[in-house]
C-alpha cells in the first residue's frame, strides 16, 4: 500500500481538519501514515496545503507528479497544486463550475486524471453550514472507496475529531457529499461535474 | 498505545516521559507547540512539571540552566534565531558540569518559512563542541527527546535536540509509554548497503526524503545510504562509511555541517561543492533532482523523473491569485499603519518581528532586523538624520510581546540619550503570529493560571518616557492626531522618545458583541476607483472589480470594523483634485 494525497485550500476553511481526519482514519485502519502541513505566515486567508502519505514511506513530503489524489477545497488552489498530481490520479474539486477551461480539461484527459467537480460550498450552504464545505468534499471522496478510506471509517473519525456542537451539521454535509457521489455513479453519467439536484432550482446566485 | 500528533507534541511527550521537571520557552515558529504539549501531558499524567513562557529565550535558557544546576531535569525550547538571543549563556554554559539534565530544543526553519534567516543550529553546536541530535521524524524526535535527557545526565553536558519545521509540524502515530518507561530504539550508520560506488549520508528530514527518493527512483539496490543521528560528535561509523565510498552525496539542512565535518575532498558532494542548492529547503523535488543527477553521473540506471511539460503549458495562461501573507481583515495593526503613514508619509519606518512586519505592504515598515531592533534602529536613524541636519520623522513599530522580549533596554537607552523618535507599541494583548500565547501584561501564565499583570504603560513611564498616549487604532483620526501630537512634543519641549500604545485586542481574540458598522460595509458607494486603499489600507476583505471600476467588499472575509471607510475618506482624491497625483503614492497631509 502506497497512497499519497494532497489536500489544498485556503486558511480557515478546514483543510487541516480534513487532513487530520484522513491520517487518523488511515492510522486507525492499521496503516503507517504520515502527514505534513504547509501554511504560510498569515493566520487567515493564505494558501494551505497538507500531504498525507499512507503506507511504507519515510517522509511526509510529496514530489511533482507523484500524488495519487488531489483534494482541492478551493478551485484556485487546485491549479496551484495540480503539478503534484500524477498521471492517472484522481481529483475532487470544490467549485461551482460545470466544467473546467479547455486547456485544463484537455490536460486532465490526456493525463488520464479522473476529475470530479463538486459544489461543496453549495451543499454546505444549503445546510446552513458554509464552514463545513470540507466535509462535503470528504464525503464525496469517501464514496470513491480509495483504500483504506470508506464511508464508515471516515465518518467514525469525524465523530471523534469534530466538536460536539457542530458535529451533527458536519455529519449531514459529509453524508450529502457522499450521496452526491453515489447518485452520480448510479446515474452512470460519470461526468465531470456533480451538483445536487435541487427541488427549487439553484439557490446560489451572486458573484464570486 | 499510539496517538497521532505533530512532531512538537512528540518532543514534548519524550521530555515528559523522561521526567523533565522544568521547561521554559519563548514562542517562535516552528517551536511554539512544544511547551503547550508539555503542559498537556503534565496534566494527563498528573505530574508536577513547572512549565513557563519566559519573556525571552535568554530568560528561558538561564531559568532552565539554573534548574539543571540544582540537579533537576530541565529543558529550554526555542526557534533557531531564539538561540541567538541565548548565545551568551550557551557559550559559557556548554562547559559547565551539569548536575541534573539540560536539554536545549532548537527548531530550525529551512527555507526560511517564517524567520528572518535560515540558520543551522547543528553548525552552531558543532563549532562550539555541543552534543547535537537531528531526528528524522516525529517518532524519532520523541525517542531522542527522551534519550537526550538520559545522555545529559550520564555525560553531565548540555545536549541540543535540533528539529526542523518539517519534523516539528509533521504528524504521525507516536508510541506512548508511562513516564520513565519509554522503549527507545535509535538507529544510526549504514541503512542500505549496496556496494561502494555511490553512497548518501543524510540527517534529519533530508534523510527521510532521501529514503523515499531512493525507492521511488528504483535505486534501493544501487546506492548505499547512511544516516547521521548525532551530528556532533560524529559517530566513527559514518566516517568509515564515507572512507569506503567512491562518491558520497551529503544531504542535510540547513547548512553544510556534515559536509564540512566529513571533509572528504573531491569525492564528497554537497552544498559546498555546489551539487546541492546552497540555500533553501531540501524538498522532495530538490532531493529527487540531485540524487537522479548524481546517480546518472555515476553510471547508475534509475527511473529518472522527467517533468511533463504539458502541465506547465496548460497552467501558463491561468492567473492563479497570489496569496501573499496579509494582516487579517479587521486587524488593528492595519489601522495603526495607515495612521502612521498618513500623518507623516515621508517618515522613516523601522519595524520589528511579528505579524506587524507585514506593515511593509502598507509602506509603514521600511526595514527590520531582529527582535527589538525597531527601537534601536530608530535610535540610529534619528542620530544619523540629526547629524546630517535632516528633520525627517522616525516612526518605529513593535508588538506587545516583542516589546517585553527585547525593547526595554533599547527604550531606556534611547530615553537617556534623548533620541527623538516615535515608538508605536501595537498592543493586541497576545503573541498572535505564533499562536496566541499570553504576554506579560495579561499576567496569564502558560498553564492558564492568573499571575501578576504588568501594564505596558507602567513600564514605559518607568523607563522615563515623558510623552505617552494610549489610543484605539480603530479611531483613525485619534491615532493620526496622536502621531502629530508626538511631533509637536518634539518641536516644543520634548527630549525623550515619544510612545503611543495602539491598544485593541487581536481580531482572532476579540469577543465582539456586535458589528461596529451596519452590514454590509458601504465602501463601494463613494468609491472613485483611485485604488489607494489597496496599498495604503491593504485589507484582504476587499478587491478592485474591473467590471465596475470600483472596490468590492468580500462579505465572507469582512469583519465589519468599518475602518476602511475612514481611510477611504482620508485618502481618496477630493473633488477638483482629479485622479491620483503622479509621482506620489502617499496620502496628502491635511
Amino acid at each position: 500500500m502506497r497512497l499519497q494525497i494532497v489536500c489544498a485550500g485556503v486558511g480557515g476553511r478546514g483543510v487541516l481538519l480534513a487532513s487530520t481526519i484522513l491520517i487518523e482514519a488511515a492510522t486507525e485502519a492499521g496503516y503507517k501514515a504520515l502527514a505534513s502541513d504547509e501554511y504560510g505566515m498569515s493566520q487567515r486567508g493564505g494558501s494551505v496545503m497538507s500531504v498525507i502519505k499512507v503506507g511504507d514511506f519515510a517522509s511526509p513530503l510529496v514530489g511533482r507528479e507523484s500524488a495519487d489524489i488531489l483534494l482541492a477545497f478551493e478551485e484556485s488552489e487546485f491549479y496551484r497544486n495540480l503539478a503534484f498530481l500524477k498521471r492517472g490520479g484522481v481529483s475532487v474539486i470544490n467549485t461551482k463550475l460545470e466544467g473546467l477551461i479547455q486547456d485544463i480539461s484537455n490536460l486532465l484527459q490526456e493525463r488520464n486524471v479522473a476529475c470530479h467537480l463538486v459544489d461543496g460550498d453549495g451543499v454546505a450552504m444549503r445546510r446552513s453550514m458554509i464552514q463545513a464545505s470540507n466535509m462535503a468534499i470528504l464525503g464525496f471522496f469517501s464514496a470513491l472507496s480509495v483504500a483504506p478510506f470508506n464511508l464508515e471509517n471516515v465518518q467514525a473519525t469525524i465523530r471523534r475529531k469534530v466538536p460536539g456542537k457542530v458535529l451533527q451539521k458536519n455529519l449531514e454535509v459529509f453524508q450529502a457529499g457522499y450521496d452526491l457521489a453515489i447518485s452520480s455513479v448510479s446515474s452512470g453519467d460519470g461526468g465531470l461535474s456533480v451538483r445536487e439536484a435541487l427541488p427549487f432550482g439553484p439557490t446560489i446566485t451572486g458573484e464570486s | 498505545m499510539k496517538e497521532v500528533m505533530i512532531g512538537n507534541f512528540a518532543i514534548a511527550r519524550g521530555l515528559v516521559e523522561a521526567g523533565v521537571e522544568l521547561a521554559a520557552s519563548y514562542p517562535g515558529t516552528p517551536s511554539s507547540e512544544i511547551l503547550p504539549g508539555i503542559i498537556e501531558f503534565n496534566r494527563r499524567e498528573k505530574l508536577s512539571i513547572h512549565a513557563e513562557w519566559s519573556v525571552n529565550e535568554r530568560c528561558a535558557f538561564e531559568t532552565a540552566f539554573g534548574a539543571a544546576f540544582s540537579g533537576k531535569k530541565a529543558a529550554c525550547i526555542m526557534k533557531q534565531v531564539g538561540l541567538n538571543v541565548a548565545f551568551s549563556p550557551l557559550l559559557r554554559g556548554r562547559s559547565k558540569h551539569i548536575k541534573g539534565a539540560f536539554v536545549i530544543v532548537a527548531c530550525d526553519d529551512p527555507g526560511p518559512q517564517s524567520s528572518q534567516t535560515e540558520q543551522d543550529t547543528r553548525l552552531l553546536a558543532t563549532m562550539f563542541g555541543i552534543t547535537v541530535f537531528d531526528p528524522v521524524s516525529p517518532q524519532e524526535a520523541a525517542d531522542l527527546a527522551y534519550y537526550a535527557i538520559q545522555y545529559s545526565i550520564e555525560h553531565h553536558v548540555p545536549v541540543i535536540l535540533r528539529s526542523t519545521h518539517r519534523v516539528s509540524h509533521a504528524r504521525e502515530a507516536i508510541d506512548l509509554f508511562p513516564p520513565g518507561e519509554r522503549r527507545v530504539v535509535l538507529t544510526e550508520g549504514p541503512m542500505l548497503n549496496n556496494g561502494a560506488g555511490f553512497g548518501i549520508v543524510a540527517s534529519g528530514m533530508s534523510y527521510s526524503v532521501a529514503s523515499d527518493v531512493v525507492y521511488d527512483l528504483g535505486l534501493e539496490k544501487e546506492v548505499s545510504l547512511c544516516k547521521a543521528l548525532k551530528v556532533f560528535p560524529l559517530s566513527p561509523e559514518i566516517r568509515v562509511f564515507v572512507a569506503a565510498m567512491e562518491k558520497v552525496l551529503v544531504l542535510e539542512e540547513t547548512d553544510s555541517t556534515l559536509e564540512a565535518l566529513l571533509d572528504g575532498g573531491d569525492k564528497v558532494l554537497g552544498r559546498i561543492s555546489g551539487h546541492v542548492p546552497s540555500e533553501g529547503e531540501l524538498n522532495y523535488d530538490v532531493v529527487r533532482g540531485v540524487i537522479g543527477k548524481i546517480a546518472e553521473a555515476c553510471g547508475i540506471r534509475s527511473r529518472q523523473f522527467v517533468p511533463d511539460p504539458a502541465v506547465d503549458s496548460a497552467l501558463k495562461n491561468l492567473t492563479i491569485p497570489p496569496r501573499p501573507p496579509k494582516l487579517c481583515a479587521g486587524c488593528p495593526h492595519r489601522a495603526s499603519f495607515y495612521a502612521m503613514r498618513h500623518a507623516f508619509p515621508e517618515a522613516l519606518f523601522p519595524g520589528d518581528i511579528g505579524c506587524y512586519t507585514l506593515g511593509t505592504y502598507q509602506g509603514a515598515v521600511d526595514t527590520c532586523l531582529d527582535m527589538g531592533s525597531g527601537v534601536t534602529l530608530a535610535a540610529g536613524f534619528y542620530d544619523s538624520l540629526n547629524q546630517d541636519g535632516e528633520g525627517r520623522p522616525v516612526i518605529a513599530s513593535v508588538g506587545d510581546s516583542t516589546f517585553f522580549h527585547a525593547c526595554l533596554e533599547p527604550l531606556y537607552d534611547a530615553v537617556r540619550k534623548h533620541k527623538q523618535f516615535l515608538l508605536i507599541i501595537m498592543d493586541n494583548g497576545t503573541t498572535a503570529m505564533t499562536g496566541m500565547q499570553p504576554t506579560p501584561q495579561s499576567g496569564v501564565r502558560a498553564d492558564g493560571a492568573v499571575g501578576k499583570a504588568m501594564p505596558i504603560e507602567n513600564v514605559v513611564r518607568g523607563l522615563g518616557v515623558e510623552f505617552l498616549q494610549i489610543v484605539d487604532p480603530y479611531d483613525l483620526h485619534g491615532m493620526i492626531g496622536a502621531v502629530r501630537d508626538a511631533y509637536e512634543y518634539f518641536e516644543t519641549k520634548g527630549e525623550t522618545p515619544a510612545v503611543i500604545i495602539a491598544r485593541r485586542p487581536c481580531i482572532l481574540l476579540e469577543k465582539r458583541t456586535g458589528d461596529l458598522i451596519s452590514s454590509p460595509v458601504p465602501l463601494e458607494e463613494n468609491c472613485v476607483g483611485c485604488k489607494k486603499c489597496l496599498t495604503l489600507f491593504d485589507c484582504p476583505a476587499f478587491f478592485f472589480r474591473e467590471s465596475s471600476k470600483k472596490i468590492k467588499i468580500d462579505e465572507g472575509l469582512c469583519t465589519k470594523c468599518g475602518v476602511c471607510l475612514l481611510a477611504c475618506a482620508l485618502s481618496r482624491p477630493r473633488k477638483g483634485q482629479g485622479q491620483a497625483q503622479k509621482g506620489r503614492t502617499g496620502p496628502q497631509t491635511v
